[in-house]
């Protein structure tokens, strides 16, 4: 079996199943955990209104910005780049109206009832070279900020590493860098891809879910009681 | 067998001067040589000496020899090809049985060392007598042809990487002239069969400089090998804005949009057919509406099915997925019931 | 540096001639309770940790991204930008011990050794941060992009180290007096019930205790009894003047609850309950908390869930009070004429949700109000929250963070800076003496009281 093919197959299947696995184990592993009913009375009714938080959250309120600009505009630059060269890069489309294919028989448009959008290349490969430019000043910072290299530990290297390995690699498939066959490029960035999977629902990449819950939740405890959100 | 200079021998056969800086050009466009570098190839080739080659076919189809000779009647390639000093191909050589081999041997002694190897089909390593030639089987032939050879030109993807002989379940053992040769420069011109250009293309660059062109981690020369199919692929915009054709007969294949959903090997595929086609540059497979099957490239015949796009990937059923869901959400629940008890047993302590 | 309590030990003098009321600098200090052995220190530390947890809890603990934005918000990284004043730095231990402990994959961490255990060395190291540098006020929690509640892990982190045996030991002494006397700045029955009289002779005001039955509960805080007695009488007067059936009552006139500060629950709950007796017993309605952040938090929003239903009475804040009291027009306050600023006091606004009041009330005083920057929810802490300034080795720490509060009221060019808590009243105080500073923190409470237009008779 040729490298690709494994990238393809087996490990495809397996990186998929552990993220699977591993999203429901955490994510249930919490959620199903007691909670208890707050007896107090509240003062504003409608808590879910507090789910505004979400969006709230988004962005530091402006007494907060002087500090943290920065590395939230370092973090939209990574996140939007990756989101879009994910999930709107030609290949990428199809590979993912295969997987509709393959495991519901229909393709992306009768999944989602979507016409799912692509971006041209060229918009792609600026996206991705702006993330893995905002992903090198982000571990950059974490390595000199002392706030940031005081709490961080082995997670937040390891899933940055995950976190540039695809975007980095995916450029040099695409680029046809070091010389290597296309094959083996293109099989290198597969396996990277499902490391990331695999390494998703173990490390703090879960944010990309908890985060909701999260905002949510105490959104609603402090709207209850009408505190500062 | 004489070996007269090239030049003279091309004019012998009434090439022009002007036919002849002609193809000298396009050859070197093909190599991606500079324009500056051409009187030099020009004169390189009027030089040469017609070099003894020696061809040998394994198990092959023919395909390679065919598209060498018929495709190109009465052209330039042809001619060159014809320049040189073919000694030993049993497909095309008047001589046969006995008088063959004689001639073969003849000319390996002459020019041992020196004479250029060309190998099409690929080798059976299994029973000796999968193939033979009068008598001989092809892995003890090609070791003692290669012997003397100062370099080998593996043409077609059977020689050069085992080919449709060499398809699962590759009953016959076959391998690649690399498997069975180390101590020789190998060239892998591929191709089911390879473009006759990139054929005489290859033997021009041999000629001219003397020495093997720049290889890929293929044994393929970059000069023809250097860039996908997808790279130059007259289809590409369609590709860019996503507008592929979903069958062979559907509105978009009418209008001439990507192939790759049809299972385009393109974007895989190190080929120079995009840029110089077949049959004297009239058209190639996508542009007779086929996607490309992806023949230069080592296993193409094992890739799964050639009308599946290139981006399947095996996802498994949707119930070994439900399965994932299953111990994934058993997983949660236990280890949620294991905290709560935990804390049970805290609040008991 | 710590020694464990000997037992029995003398109880810790409290001080009362200092701008701020504790038990007197201790000579030597003794920051681990009881003779637990170490080993059963940790445990003990988490398993309550662990017996609190609930889903929002673990959640929050599972995903901090370590983005370090955290530290813009905290005063005390604010003035040391050092690292380890992060807020999510400061639950380290306990988010170790979590993964190890209590998360779905602890048994794999366990297994693999991944997250040390944590040792009575590292918990001992991390009061400072647990205590002396949290006042538990909440503003990180308004930062973290995640959306963590940060200040709430802090609480309960502070259930374990209590658990452990390892408080402060200021906070240990006066939670240990609370328990003992039922006032933990020794404000006992009798001497509030003492108070009381005196106040109510030289004042001319009549202070109404143990009434038998009565619409409204009134609660001080000892801070206000020992430091502040004109916050009691003028709690009196405005009662009177609003013509409330009111009264104090001896088994429940203490709302300070330095359970919830140092971590106590069992103390918390004890002294919760006091008050919500207090009121049942006397079929109140209503019960009027003081001038006090943290007993707000106490009863308003955690005393249901110590009763275990309902409270059957309505729980406000005297500034809710006395924006309800303007609104109703049952206040006929003197015009003060003067600017003033608010100090957010941070469990009342920021994390209790009562914000405007106050301000109405300023409003109905007839005062320019100018803001601080940043102000309300977002409004920097005064330092001595969550307990910090009953602990003598934070003064130097706490008066560093003081520098922001007293460069913000100074940017207001406000004449009059008021609060509605006793508690950053005093850390006001303190900060005031130490910086000799020319400006003094105002109670709201005394204000309306010091300006309360009387019908003629
Ligand atoms: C879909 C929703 C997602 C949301 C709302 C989200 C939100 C956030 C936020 C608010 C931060 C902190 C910003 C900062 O540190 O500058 C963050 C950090 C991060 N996110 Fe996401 N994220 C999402 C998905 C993802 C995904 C899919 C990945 C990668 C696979 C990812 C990788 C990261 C990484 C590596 C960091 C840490 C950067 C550092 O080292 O500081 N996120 N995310
Ligand atoms: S037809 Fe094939 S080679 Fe051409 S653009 Fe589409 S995928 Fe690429
Ligand atoms: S288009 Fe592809 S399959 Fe066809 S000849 Fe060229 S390389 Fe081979
Ligand atoms: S609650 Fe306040 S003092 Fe404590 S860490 Fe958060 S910001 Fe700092
Ligand atoms: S701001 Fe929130 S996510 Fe960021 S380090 Fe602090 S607690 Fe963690």
């Amino acid at each position: 079996m040729s490298l690709l093919d494994f990238a393809r197959g087996p490990a495809l299947q397996w990186s998929l199943g552990i993220f699977v696995v591993g999203v429901l184990w955490r994510l249930l592993g919490v959620l199903l955990l007691r909670t208890r009913k707050d007896l107090s009375e509240p003062r504003r009714d409608a808590a879910w209104k507090g789910l505004r938080l979400i969006a709230l959250r988004s962005w530091p309120r402006k007494e907060f910005l002087g500090g943290t600009a920065f590395g939230e505009v370092l973090g939209y630059a990574f996140h939007i780049g990756f989101l879009l060269a994910l999930f709107f890069y030609v290949p990428h489309v199809l590979f993912f109206a295969d997987i509709a294919r393959g495991l519901f028989g229909t393709d992306l448009h009768g999944l989602t009832g979507l016409n799912w959008p692509t971006l041209p290349n060229g918009v792609v490969t600026l996206l991705s070279a702006i993330s893995i430019a905002a992903l090198v000043a982000v571990l950059i910072h974490r390595i000199v900020s002392p706030v940031k290299r005081l709490i961080s530990n082995f997670d937040d290297y390891f899933s940055w590493l995950v976190t540039i390995a695809p975007l980095a690699t995916g450029m040099a498939a695409f680029a046809h860098l070091g010389g290597w066959p296309y094959e083996r490029l293109l099989a290198v960035h597969l396996l990277s891809a499902e490391l990331l999977l695999v390494w998703f629902p173990f490390g703090k990449l879960m944010h990309a879910f908890t985060i909701f819950v999260e905002r949510g939740s105490t959104g609603m405890l402090f709207e209850r009681k009408g505190a500062s959100l | 067998m004489s070996s007269p200079l090239l030049g003279e021998f091309l004019r012998s056969r009434g090439v022009t001067r002007r036919d002849f800086l002609q193809f000298c050009t396009t050859t070197a466009a093909l190599m991606g040589l500079s324009p500056a570098l051409l009187p030099r190839v020009a004169a390189a080739l009027e030089q040469a000496r017609r070099p003894s080659v020696i061809w040998l076919p394994f198990q092959e189809c023919t395909g390679c020899t065919e598209s060498i000779t018929r495709a190109h009647g009465s052209t330039l390639e042809s001619l060159i090809f014809q320049g040189i000093s073919l000694d030993y191909q049993h497909t095309l050589q008047a001589a046969a049985g006995e008088a063959a081999e004689r001639a073969r041997e003849t000319a390996m002694q002459e020019n041992w060392g020196r004479y250029l190897l060309i190998v099409d089909g690929s080798i059976p390593t299994g029973n000796k007598g999968f193939s033979t030639v009068a008598g001989r089987d092809n892995l003890s032939l090609l070791q003692h042809v290669a012997g003397g050879a100062a370099a080998i030109v593996a043409l077609g993807s059977c020689a050069a990487f085992g080919g449709i002989p060499g398809a699962n379940p590759n009953p016959t053992g076959a391998v690649a002239v690399s498997a069975v040769v180390k101590d020789k420069p190998i060239i892998n011109v591929s191709g089911c069969p390879p473009i006759p250009v990139v054929i005489t293309g290859v033997l021009t660059q041999y000629l001219t400089f003397g020495k093997l062109p720049e290889l890929d981690a293929l044994g393929r020369p970059r000069s023809f090998y250097g860039q996908t199919i997808h790279d130059r692929c007259y289809r590409r915009p369609f590709y860019e804005r996503g507008q592929f054709a979903d069958s062979f007969d559907d509105e978009g294949a009418r209008q001439g949009w990507c192939l790759y959903k049809l299972g385009c090997r393109g974007p895989t595929t190190h080929n120079a057919c995009a840029t110089v086609k077949w049959n004297d540059g009239t058209s190639f497979p996508i542009e007779a509406g086929h996607g490309c099957i992806g023949c230069a490239e080592p296993g193409f015949w094992d890739k799964g099915g050639f009308y599946q796009p290139l981006s399947t990937g095996q996802w498994g059923s949707a119930r070994t997925l439900g399965m994932a869901v299953g111990v994934g959400t058993a997983l949660g629940v236990a280890s949620a019931a294991l905290a709560r008890k935990r804390q049970k047993d805290a609040e008991d302590a | 540096m710590t020694g464990t309590t000997p037992t029995p030990r003398e109880p810790d003098p409290l001080e009362f001639d200092q701008p701020r009321v504790s038990i007197r600098k201790p000579e030597h200090r003794f920051d681990s309770q009881g003779e637990t052995p170490d080993a059963s220190r940790v445990e003990r530390a988490m398993n309550s940790f662990v017996r609190d947890f609930g889903r929002t809890a673990a959640v929050y603990m599972e995903s901090c991204i370590h983005c370090g934005m955290c530290a813009e918000a905290c005063h005390f990284y604010e003035v040391t930008q050092d690292p380890k004043y992060t807020p999510i730095w400061k639950l380290e231990p306990f988010k170790q011990a979590y993964k190890r402990e209590y998360g779905p994959f602890a048994f794999v961490y366990r297994a693999l050794n991944l997250k040390p255990k944590v040792t009575v060395d590292e918990l001992q190291q991390w009061q400072h941060l647990l205590y002396d540098s949290c006042t538990v006020c909440g503003r990180c929690s308004l930062m973290c992009p995640m959306g963590i509640d940060i200040a709430s892990l802090v609480s309960q982190a502070r259930h374990g180290m209590f658990k452990a045996g390892l408080v402060p030991h200021e906070l240990a002494a006066v939670t240990e007096r609370a328990r003992r006397e039922g006032s933990p700045l020794g404000a006992t029955p009798k001497v509030f019930a003492d108070r009381c009289e005196w106040l109510s002779d030289e004042h001319e005001v009549e202070i109404t205790i143990d009434k038998p039955r009565a619409e409204v509960l009134c609660a001080m805080s000892s801070i206000e009894i020992m430091k502040y007695p004109e916050s009691v009488v003028a709690t009196a007067r405005i009662m009177r003047h609003v013509g409330a059936d009111w009264t104090f009552r001896l088994d429940g006139y203490e709302a300070t609850n330095f359970g919830l500060l140092t971590g106590d629950a069992a103390a918390q709950k004890e002294l919760t309950l006091k008050i919500i007796h207090a009121a049942v017993a006397c079929g109140a309605s209503v019960v009027v908390l003081p001038e006090c952040g943290h007993a707000y938090t106490a009863l308003r929003w955690m005393g249901a869930n110590m009763y275990g239903k309902p409270l059957p009475f309505k729980v406000m804040h005297i500034a809710e009070f006395l924006a309800e009291q303007v609104r109703a027009g049952k206040l006929r306050l003197r015009k003060l004429g003067k600017s003033a600023t608010f100090h957010d006091p941070c469990q009342l606004v920021r994390r209790g949700g009562a914000i405007e009041a106050p301000r109405e009330v300023l409003q109905a005083l007839g005062v320019e109000l100018r803001e601080m920057y940043p102000t309300k929810g977002a409004n920097w802490c005064c330092g001595g929250g969550g307990g910090v300034v009953a602990i003598h080795r934070a003064d130097e720490l706490r008066h560093k963070v003081f520098k922001i509060k007293m460069e913000q009221i100074e940017q207001t060019g406000a004449e009059l800076p008021v609060t509605s808590c006793a508690n950053c009243r005093q850390t006001f105080d303190d900060g005031q003496a130490h910086f000799k500073w020319d400006k003094t923190m105002h109670s709201l409470l005394e204000l309306v009281a010091d300006n309360l237009v009387e019908a003629e008779p």
